[in-house]
């Protein structure tokens, strides 16, 4: 495959987003549907090329895309410009493109109408732009731009309609609580610059390099620990704001304000799906480093079930499946910590498909009953007979039952955690109970049952109708993909086989899953989480109410959101923050910072106005200046040389 | 006594400070030009008494280019300052000060 | 006698009377700006040609067409065609001349082109003045009281300023009995010391000062304010960057090619040159915060660029034999001219509808007119020097480049300009963006203007992007020596 189409994959979407800003926004205003059109066709060859790259991959193994210097500064700094295409980087490309080629032909139908549609449309071009020049770029310097370049769209997506205030505040909460984690990232990067020189005299960002010594890294010790260790931690601390993880977690429900295809497109490829794909491209970092593998499957571990105890109780529809994203990359990372390199990309690349659709479900249920409040829906079932068969496509494929998509990688991060940390497993395993369970409580009270009046005015039951094709579509192709992605194992080799690369274990669990016990059990508690759910909230043998009655600690617990909301604003932003800290601050600041920084600030301000006075316009002046200047320089030659 | 390069050059210099002093000091704009045209044949002096030192015609040459630009030079100066004068009524370049500070 | 090296030139002059003839008979005076900028697109093309050919010279060695020539010669002409781009809104007012000030314009671009392509003086000082004299008239076009008092000042100083550059020039022929630079390099070789001769000495000041007039340097810089402010916008913007342009282009030849040797004579005008440069950095920058007008502003602005410039003059003479000064300074000048000619050219459509240049009264411009407040900007932005634009990479490479000669103490000097710089240049985005607007009406401009503004904003997000490319030509870049 010629080089150039690598680069035209992130070149494309990025140059719809500038004839979208510069040219349809602008001068096109009476025909914003251009802006669409444009997307989908940027994105679309993009795919078309992705699908390329991944056959070439997938035969003739990584592609090396030449170098381009960016800025060169002859024995300082040379930064080059490069594409890193190996397996997962040509796994990722496919995952990205497709889903949000699927997002954009949805939005067509869901945007209609919307002020805001060509920005909205630019936004997005930008935002998978951003993504994939992430997943492509081989330095970490350019993948931190791009790193930060998601984050900057998200922040403009989430906020999309800012007039709404909650709008204005989720995307504020976004921006910063991501932001967090990013220090670490940072100062990682700068510490690899740093020790790398030391290692071959000149500083680099490049991965291919940090791949191959990781190891050496982690053999310098810095500050109690080794280099590659702090570095790894560092790294993941920014994959643990970007994936939200516990405990930086708390923005991703509240992006929620967002459009939902917004939400489905950070759900499930591009946003929270960085951060694991950083911690996957720095994988050998990761593995040269015990305590970090340890501290990335713990958080991992922790994270998936912490999330799912709080989707159980969640009655918006949207907020559920926001715990539920976190919830499942608390398994990929999980994954990842247990030496499970491909089995947690491989959960990414199924996940993508299944949370991306059950986005669009919700989105196509709220379109027709105009709410996400599951107790305002129900009986959605007949009137929406395509969104509710694809969501249940989905829903079985998230709760992992046997043979959907969701169940292969599933298990083999089951499988993975079971060998080298048992305590998290058993973790795992509870965490696939209460999905299935939550995931079907969503499927029967949205779409079971009697309807319920929605929002009431236009979206009463005689109006209830199925969305747009325009709209099923793409959610029929993702129940598609959601159904059989798991069957990508049965290509030749297998996939997890393919992603393996150089890194990790082999998959050698995979082919004999079904031959061991530990699948049959967790197979079992998927489908007694659905029956749990179908008792509840379908036949009603018992009824939540009873439940929370019974388990009231814990709902109040779980419904709370562990406080954790509330921890962050009362306790560490109010009493730490706005109490503590910024009082030192302020005084700091008053005193000491301000009082320099307006002291000079004044000082050259006084300056200019009275050098201004030396210009009287009066041009003999200005004439007498040349002279005395050239004596003064004359004079000066003199005495001095 | 020889007339020899050395008073060629303190005429020249001479000159040019006498030039240079009239642009600095007097007020009609006239005179500024004509002080500067006082210091461009200060140059022309001394470019031809070194061209006439070293034995060669490049200063000469150089000394007819200099005139021919300075007639240039002082046609546009002379119209610019009958544009001020016209909408002044006055030359004194003392009074030309709108733009300052 | 190979004229074929002079084919830009000689177009231009051709284009130049030509278009002075065709307004006696045409019309639509549009036309005229047409005319010129297929001129100058010819001299363009031309000049690529002669690029191809490889260096030559003619006229016994006083024209030289090498890279360095050619390079220069790309920047005038482009610079020329965005000015008059920019001019056709402006000069539609003008009831007659429009014919002769197109011509000028040509006239003057000739003018610096050869300024750039000598290396002799007597065709300096006539190309010099080409070029000066065409910009007297231009600056005092418009004969209202500020346009005419632009052009006596420019004018008077002007004169004086070559005044001073022929004296040192006549004591430069004086000792060396050649107006070849080349020749006035094998007798500067063979000095001892400045003690030697300090007649030689004088000359060089004086020529410092000559050249130092057009790049606007301190001390030599007060007339750039007054002039700047009061001349039409679009010949400001020439001004301050074709003008510019063209007196370091000169100034690298001279310095290098005649005084370049012994080592001591060129850590001596390195030296002179970083003073010189710290001097009109703070000096320009100090002023420019206590400004309202927004084009005397530009104009302080434009002496602390000159100041910024000068540290690869310095670089220049401290470290000669290493290229890197006159490579940042070649991509700096070509960062500077799209920049600052965006600025202006955003300035020239507004002004033309809110018929002011005070800086209160571009508040709340991002409502009136989006896209030319975000392009003005983002000009501003480059100017300050802040990523992703040409004046960012401009300035960490000749700030690279003063570094790598140990001028250190000069490089903080031009980081603290930045930062002071940024609190002006960051003003006008504040009360564009932030301010409320005066009045409801958008601001129209044409399309010549508006893709003369195009070019230059994507030219500076190309710079500031992919900086490489010229980089590399610049780096590539060389004077013919003898």
């Amino acid at each position: 495959m010629p080089h150039h189409l690598a680069w035209a994959i992130f070149l494309l979407p990025l140059g719809s987003f500038v004839i979208i800003s510069f040219i349809i926004r602008p001068f096109f205003t009476r025909w914003p549907q251009w802006a669409g059109y444009t997307t989908i066709a940027s994105i679309g060859i993009g795919l078309i090329f992705s699908v390329w790259t991944l056959i070439d991959v997938f035969n003739n193994g990584p592609l090396y895309v030449p170098p381009v210097d960016w800025v060169v500064i002859e024995g300082a700094v040379t930064i080059h410009l490069g594409l890193l295409v190996d397996q997962l980087t040509a796994v990722m490309l496919v995952v990205v493109t497709l889903v949000s080629l699927m997002v954009q032909v949805y939005s067509q139908g869901y945007m209609h109408g919307d002020g805001g549609y060509c920005r909205y449309f630019a936004f997005m071009s930008l935002f998978t732009a951003s993504m994939l020049g992430l997943v492509l770029a081989d330095n970490l310097l350019f993948l931190y731009v791009f790193w930060e370049g998601v984050g900057l769209c998200s922040y403009l997506l989430i906020g999309f309609w800012f007039h709404k205030p909650e709008a204005a505040q989720a995307a504020k909460k976004a921006f910063i609580v991501t932001r967090l984690g990013d220090f670490g990232f940072l100062a990682a990067i700068l510490l690899i610059f740093f020790q790398t020189r030391n290692l071959t005299g000149a500083g680099t960002f490049d991965i291919l390099f940090l791949h191959e010594h990781a190891t050496e890294l982690a053999k310098i010790g810095f500050l109690g620990a080794s280099v590659a260790t702090w570095a790894a931690l560092g790294v993941f601390s920014g994959a643990v704001g970007k994936s939200a993880q516990f405990p930086l977690h708390t923005w991703l429900p509240d992006a929620m304000e967002g459009p939902t295809p917004v939400s489905a497109l950070i759900h499930a490829a591009t946003m929270v799906a960085a951060g694991v794909f950083l911690v996957a491209r720095l994988f050998p970092l990761f593995e040269a480093s015990e305590q970090a593998m340890l501290a990335v499957a713990t958080i991992g571990a922790f994270t998936a079930i912490f999330a799912a105890s709080m989707g159980l109780v969640m009655n918006d529809i949207k907020r559920v499946l926001a715990y539920s994203t976190i919830s499942q990359l608390g398994y990929m990372m999980l994954g990842l910590g247990v030496f499970g390199y491909a089995a947690a990309m491989f959960h990414l690349f199924n996940h993508a498909f299944f949370k991306a659709l059950l986005f669009l479900g919700a989105g196509s249920a709220n379109h027709a009953t105009g709410t996400f409040d599951m107790r305002q829906m129900g009986g959605l079932r007949k009137a929406m007979p395509w969104t509710f068969a694809t969501y249940l496509i989905a829903s079985i494929s998230i709760a992992g039952i046997w043979p959907f998509a969701g169940f292969w990688s599933k298990d083999e991060i089951l499988a993975h955690a079971l060998e080298h940390q048992p305590a998290l497993f058993v973790l795992a395993l509870i965490t696939v109970f209460m999905t299935a369970f939550y995931m079907f409580r969503t499927v029967f009270m949205t779409f079971g049952g009697e309807y319920r009046g929605g929002a009431g005015g236009e979206h009463s039951k005689p109006h209830l109708h199925e969305s747009p094709a325009v709209m099923v579509v793409p959610m029929v192709v993702l129940a598609v993909l959601s159904v059989g992605s798991g069957w990508f194992n049965f290509v030749e080799g297998g996939f997890p086989h393919f992603l393996e690369g150089a890194h990790g274990e082999p998959a050698s669990f995979f082919f004999t899953v079904l031959a061991h016990p530990w699948p049959w059990v967790s197979l079992l508690m998927g489908i007694a989480g659905i029956l749990l759910a179908y008792a509840m909230y379908s036949a009603k043998w018992v009824t939540p109410e009873r439940m929370g009655q019974l388990f009231a600690p814990f709902y109040k617990l779980f419904s709370r959101k562990y406080w954790f909301d509330e921890l962050y604003e009362q306790v560490f932003v109010v009493r730490f923050l706005v109490n503590g800290l910024f009082w030192i601050n302020q005084l700091f600041d008053t005193y000491i910072v301000d009082g320099l920084v307006n002291g000079v600030a004044e000082g050259t301000l006084v300056a200019g106005r009275g050098l201004r006075r030396l210009q009287t316009g009066q041009l003999q002046l200005y004439g007498f200046a040349i002279a005395v200047g050239v004596l003064f320089i004359a004079g000066a030659f003199y005495l001095f040389a | 006594m020889t007339i020899g390069l050395e008073h060629y050059l303190i005429l020249s210099a001479v000159l040019f400070s006498i030039g240079l002093f009239g642009a600095l000091a007097k007020r009609n704009a006239v005179v500024v030009l004509m002080c500067i045209e006082i210091m461009l044949n200060a140059v022309n002096i001394a470019m031809v008494g070194f061209s006439r030192f070293w034995g060669l015609l490049t200063g000469q040459v150089f000394a007819v280019f200099i005139m021919t630009v300075a007639a240039a030079e002082a046609a546009v100066g002379i119209a610019i300052i009958i544009a001020i004068y016209r909408s002044r009524q006055s030359v004194d370049v003392g009074e030309v000060d709108l733009m300052k500070w | 006698m190979n004229f074929d090296l002079l084919t830009p030139e000689l177009g231009l002059c051709g284009t130049a009377l030509l278009v002075i003839l065709a307004d006696l008979v045409v019309e639509r005076k549009t036309v005229l700006a047409g005319l010129s900028v297929v001129g100058l697109l010819v001299a363009i093309g031309l000049t690529l040609w002669l690029w191809g050919q490889g260096p030559a010279t003619a006229f016994g060695g006083m024209l030289v067409m090498d890279q360095f020539a050619l390079f220069f010669k790309l920047i005038l002409c482009g610079a020329a065609i965005l000015v008059i781009l920019s001019s056709v809104d402006y000069v539609s007012k003008f009831p007659r001349f429009q014919g002769e000030y197109y011509g000028l314009i040509l006239f003057s671009a000739v003018g610096m082109m050869l300024m750039a392509a000598t290396r002799e003086l007597v065709s300096i000082y006539i190309s010099l003045e080409l070029a000066s004299i065409s910009l007297y008239i231009l600056a005092g076009f418009l004969k209202d009281h500020r346009s005419s008092e632009a052009g006596l000042k420019y004018l008077l100083l002007g004169a004086v300023a070559s005044a001073v550059l022929l004296y040192g020039m006549a004591l430069v022929f004086g000792f060396s009995g050649t107006t070849h630079l080349d020749k006035i390099a094998g007798m500067v070789g063979s000095l001892e010391g400045l003690g030697a001769n300090p007649g030689l000495l004088l000359g060089i000041v004086l020529m410092v000062a000559g050249f130092g007039f057009k790049i606007a340097s301190v001390p030599f810089q007060m007339w750039v304010p007054d002039v700047y402010e009061g001349a039409p916008t679009p010949i400001t913007a020439y001004l301050s960057v074709a003008s510019k342009a063209a007196g370091f282009a000169v100034i690298l030849r001279v310095f290098i090619t005649a005084f370049g040797e012994p080592a001591w004579l060129s850590q001596n005008w390195g030296m002179l040159f970083a003073i010189l440069s710290a001097l009109s950095m703070t000096v320009g920058n100090v002023v420019a915060l206590a400004q309202g007008n927004i084009k005397r502003m530009l104009g302080y602005s434009s002496i602390a660029q000159a100041g910024y410039l000068m540290v690869g003059l310095a670089a220049v003479g401290r470290g000669p034999g290493d290229f890197i000064g006159q490579s940042s300074i070649l991509f700096f000048l070509a960062s500077y001219a799209l920049t600052n000619l965006g600025a202006f050219i955003a300035v020239i459509a507004i002004s033309n509808k809110v018929d002011s240049d005070l800086i209160d009264d571009y508040s709340g411009m991002a409502r009136r007119a989006p896209l030319l407040a975000l392009a003005l900007a983002f000009c501003l932005i480059s100017l300050t020097g802040i990523p992703p634009t040409a004046g960012f990479v401009a300035k960490i490479y000749i700030f690279y480049a003063g570094i790598k000669q140990d001028l250190l103490w000069l490089v903080i000097t031009g980081v603290i300009n930045s930062v002071i710089s940024a609190y002006y240049y960051l003003r006008v985005v504040r009360v564009m963006y932030l301010g409320a607007p005066a009045a409801e009406e958008g601001v129209p401009s044409s399309g010549a203007l508006r893709t003369a503004l195009g070019l230059c904003s994507l030219g500076v997000l190309v710079l500031g992007i992919v900086p490489g490319v010229l980089i590399g030509v610049a780096e590539a870049v060389k004077f013919l020596m003898p």
